[in-house]
């Protein structure tokens, strides 16, 4: 074993700052366009963060050998995943828009764990070009920011798919394409694709283009930055079912939508994730929709609200409509579960799921046959394909891992004087990377995240953060034996 | 041989009416041991238990048949209100939850306040016979669990033997503990009905009261008293048999569970304390009696109250649910997962992160030093799954019966994991006189699926169960 190669995480580190650096063109050019006053902080923030970025890379990984060990890969997962959006406070801090350090903190990793909690009280308020690199930040941490390293990084050689299964911790995909780099490059044109198709369909219906951009983004990345306080409840109701239908899509693991718009039908194969997420998703929405009516709406509302809802928890977007204040019971509970579970295996949505749901049913199910045969040979499939034990157990260990999180993140908010019901649904809503909770009292807008104490606020960014790279990789870098490997 | 203990069970309170204060009581004694005698007579021969089917069945009937036997000295004495407190009130008893319908104990008649002190002494110990009898299904390694012996060499060929042995050695400990308790109790100043009650709920970690405000009455002595009661009942039986017999050799086995046990205990304790001094404002002595006290309390899943604990702070509150859930250590009389699950989801991770780091490498999880096999860690995961599903839809349930969030969570897990008091009306001193039939019908059953571990109860909903 040799030593810890700190270059190789400086030189990667580096060249995610200088792309960062170069995404914040974006914004920027947006803002010289709406004149918003946010110019000079963005170009700043532009600036400084190439200057990172370069020095990094030039100095701190200069001559770095690509190659590296499995203890590593959690740490360059790690810096990755802490550099970029500490580097993407500048923007807040620079146009003032957050109050202090921990607030700018809190919406960076908002935006690249694609959680969507805000603590920004009234968006509105804020500069175009600040809109838009919220926004933007999330469609940046959507697909995962070390299949970005991967995207980018070719040099990596076998390292890649050590770093691609260091964030996406065993949901066992099946890749795209016999060669990663190939893979995920398919995987950002299905959601590149994916995102200009609903930009475009948005404007058409009706909506301002700055907005529809920002929605475009908190769309497809299944974050949930809104640019405006009271939630979507500006857009038509045109505009409502384009977002509904695009959220719904995005909580799909991308490789199947790849297939799906290129026409290789055949190639999907039976896709049992898919079967669920849609089985579960009418199941739900029908309940939700009976008891909407139930509780005095109209059916028209009704229906486009439930689907419109469920769409939003299931693929842990967490978009809200403030025109339902009253949440009947059926809705909350159900509600509850779904943003547990969350979205598909390589969606760019959060939570468990669904496809490790599935896979611990199945095995609990067999679980009771041998109970009673105690002979009994019985694996788990999924897709035809029996699940080897080991990653059952790897299933199940990631599942303990994310409810003891739940658990310990409530109970340290109850430590900040929440109460047990809103500390349970904060925690869960934040490391499923929801954010805007429906559960919580002003419908997890900012209201509710603005009001926490500066510990709580970084408590959740924690949890965020942990949910995003599917906790394996941030306990690892807590845990000894990795520190024995890595000095 | 279940049968057998049924009759046992069912005999022993009913002698015990005939000294009692209603002739109401000697009726329902009297009923109860004809019907135990008639399906003695009637099954006696048809139950083999080589079936591991009609040993789950028997399992849940058993306990299901207790719990509605033992409602007829409430019913008939008139004590409680409907079918559904009577019910309650006695799975609470038989389960040793010790979750409670009666605002005010004090009031009850004494025979009343006996038979749910006893309920809970012979439901504390149905759960290690319990345990003993279908132990493997359940993801504990019954020879690392019960067997005396610390390697398996000493009992191969001999399980028959080596599990009557066991019984004894535990149904040993059993008594002997509740009589030196009752003595302990007693010396201290107490009346020996209160002893005897006190001993019966606190060794069982059952938790009923004769008093309204729980060990609040109680000298500071004594409540350190009944703390180690409680203390003790969270440890496994055999190990607290070789202990008292000096055999501290055999005890090897099972330090893992028991440090991790107590390590747990006074660092919960530690921050309770902590918790109550500056957040709260106790003074230390009051702070150190309470921590000591109720976390204890909390861990065996007793829920014996030093003091009201629904007025305490939130985090602490919060604290002792997820306490409850861990519970004490597996073949004790308490409720929750028990450490010995937690350890070993524990290590697993840890497992998981080293195979990550070295792929190659064999890293077994170990428990005092032996490897776990693969089976018994993956049947540990669902157990513990199949917990947090059903706190959930106990949640879910109790919510759609109309009782409030906070409430439900706690209610849920007090009675899923035999704590007692909730959170809320429910907590402290409260009781759940205030929750509607049919949310007391959801407790109940949630007590019944906590005592028998869920799945004991879950594979009779199964087809592969029913299917020939």
């Amino acid at each position: 074993m040799g030593r810890f190669n700190y270059r190789l995480v400086a030189h990667i580190v580096g060249m995610m700052l200088i792309y960062l650096a170069g995404a914040m063109a974006l914004p920027l050019s947006v803002s010289l366009l709406c004149h918003d006053g946010a110019q000079f902080a963005l170009t700043f923030s532009a600036l400084f963060t190439l200057m990172i970025g370069l020095l990094l890379r030039n100095f701190g990984g200069r001559g770095a050998a690509f190659e590296f060990h499995e203890s590593e890969a959690a740490w360059i997962t790690m810096a990755v995943w802490i550099a970029i959006p500490l580097c993407g406070t500048l923007p807040y801090l620079l146009t003032g828009a957050a109050s202090s350090f921990t607030d700018a903190a809190f919406e960076s990793f908002s935006g690249f764990t694609t959680t969507g909690s805000s603590v920004m009280e009234l968006p509105e308020e804020l500069p175009e070009g600040l809109l838009v690199y919220r926004a933007f930040t999330q469609w940046i941490g959507g697909l995962g920011l070390i299949l970005f390293v991967v995207a980018i990084l070719r040099k990596l050689g076998i390292g890649a798919g050590i770093l691609y299964e260091s964030e996406f911790s065993g949901t066992q995909q099946r890749k795209l394409h016999p060669r990663l780099a190939r893979s995920v490059q398919r995987m950002w044109g299905t959601y590149i694709w994916l995102t200009a198709v609903l930009l475009t369909l948005l404007i058409l219906t009706g909506m301002r283009p700055a907005d529809a951009l920002c929605t475009a983004f908190s769309t497809v990345s299944t974050g949930g930055f809104v640019t405006h306080s009271s939630g979507l409840s500006q857009l038509s109701n045109g505009s409502l079912m384009v977002v509904t239908a695009f959220m719904l899509l995005s909580g799909i693991n991308l490789s199947v939508l790849f297939r799906l718009f290129t026409l290789r039908w055949r190639k999907i194969g039976p896709c049992e994730e898919l079967v669920w997420y849609l089985g579960l998703f009418a199941a739900a929405a029908a309940v939700c929709c009976a008891a909407f009516l139930k509780s005095g709406n109209r059916l028209a509302d009704s229906v486009l609200y439930s689907l419109f809802h469920i769409a939003s928890t299931m693929s842990t977007c967490g978009f809200y409509l403030p025109q339902l204040p009253h949440w009947p019971l059926p809705v909350s509970a159900i509600t509850f579960v779904l943003i547990i579970i969350g979205a598909s295996a390589g969606s760019t949505g959060g939570g468990i799921k669904l496809r490790r749901i599935i896979i611990l049913l199945r095995y609990t199910r067999n679980y009771f046959t041998r109970m009673v045969h105690p002979q009994a040979v019985v694996r788990v499939k999924v897709d035809n394909r029996i699940v080897p034990e080991v990653y059952v157990n790897k299933v199940f260990a990631f599942v303990f891992l994310y409810i003891a999180g739940i658990a310990i993140g409530a109970f340290a908010l109850t430590l900040c004087g929440c109460t047990i019901p809103d500390a349970v649904c904060m925690a869960s809503a934040n490391i499923s990377n929801l954010g805007p909770s429906p559960l919580l009292n002003n419908l997890g807008g900012a209201l509710d995240y603005a009001l926490l104490p500066e510990v709580a606020k970084w408590l959740l960014t924690l949890l965020m953060l942990a949910g995003r790279i599917e906790l394996f990789a941030l306990i690892s870098i807590f845990s000894p034996a990795y520190w024995r490997q890595t000095t | 041989m279940v049968e057998g203990s049924l009759m046992l069970l069912c005999l022993i309170p009913a002698l015990h009416f005939g000294d009692g204060t209603g002739s109401a009581i000697a009726v329902s004694g009297l009923f109860t041991v004809v019907v135990g005698m008639l399906l003695f007579v009637r099954f006696h021969r048809a139950v083999t238990l080589a079936n591991k089917r009609m040993a789950y069945l028997l399992v849940v009937l058993i306990w299901a048949a207790l719990s509605l036997f033992g409602t007829l000295p409430f019913l008939t004495t008139g004590t409680a209100r409907s079918f559904a407190d009577a019910f309650f009130e006695s799975m609470s008893g038989i389960t040793s939850t010790g979750a409670t319908i009666f605002s005010a104990v004090e009031w009850l008649p004494s025979s009343i306040l006996l038979w749910r002190s006893m309920t809970q002494w012979f439901g504390g110990y149905g759960i290690v016979l319990l345990v003993l009898a279908i132990v493997p299904s359940l993801g504990i390694n019954k020879h690392s669990l019960y067997t005396a012996e610390a390697s398996g060499a000493d009992n191969t060929g001999k399980q028959t033997s080596t599990m009557g042995a066991t019984l004894r050695q535990t149904l040993g400990v059993y008594i002997f503990l509740t009589a030196a308790f009752v003595t302990a109790y007693w010396k201290s100043g107490l009346h020996v009905w209160d002893a005897v009650n006190l001993t019966f709920t606190n060794i069982s970690s059952g938790g009923f009261s004769i008093y309204n405000n729980s060990l609040e009455r109680l000298t500071h002595f004594q409540q350190y008293i009944t703390a180690f009661a409680m203390l003790l009942s969270g440890i496994n039986f055999t190990m607290l048999y070789n202990l008292l017999v000096f055999r501290w050799d055999r005890m090897k086995n099972k330090l893992d569970q028991v440090s991790a046990y107590l390590a747990l205990y006074l660092a919960a304790a530690l921050l309770v304390m902590l918790g109550l001094r500056f957040a709260m404002g106790y003074s230390w002595g009051d702070a150190v009696r309470c921590g000591v006290v109720q976390t204890i309390s909390v861990l065996t899943t007793t829920g014996s109250l030093a003091a009201d604990t629904s007025t305490w702070w939130v985090p602490i509150t919060f604290l002792f649910v997820m306490l409850s859930i861990v519970g004490g250590m597996a073949g004790s009389t308490t409720g929750g997962l028990k450490v010995m699950r937690m350890l070993i989801l524990g290590r697993n991770v840890r497992k998981i992160l080293r195979d990550q780091l070295h792929p190659h490498a064999v890293n077994p999880v170990r428990l005092n030093g032996t490897p776990v096999s693969a089976q018994i860690i993956t049947n540990v995961m669902v157990i513990f799954m199949t917990f947090v599903m059903v706190i959930f839809f106990g949640t879910l349930a109790l919510v759609l019966c109309g009782i409030d969030a906070t409430e439900a969570i706690g209610a849920t897990i007090a009675c899923l994991t035999g704590y007692g008091p909730g959170l809320g009306l429910s907590g402290g001193f409260g009781c759940y006189a205030s929750f509607t039939p049919a949310a007391k019908g959801v407790c109940t059953l949630l007590m019944l699926l906590g005592r028998l571990e869920c799945l004991t109860i879950l594979i009779l909903f199964t087809r592969s169960f029913w299917r020939r």
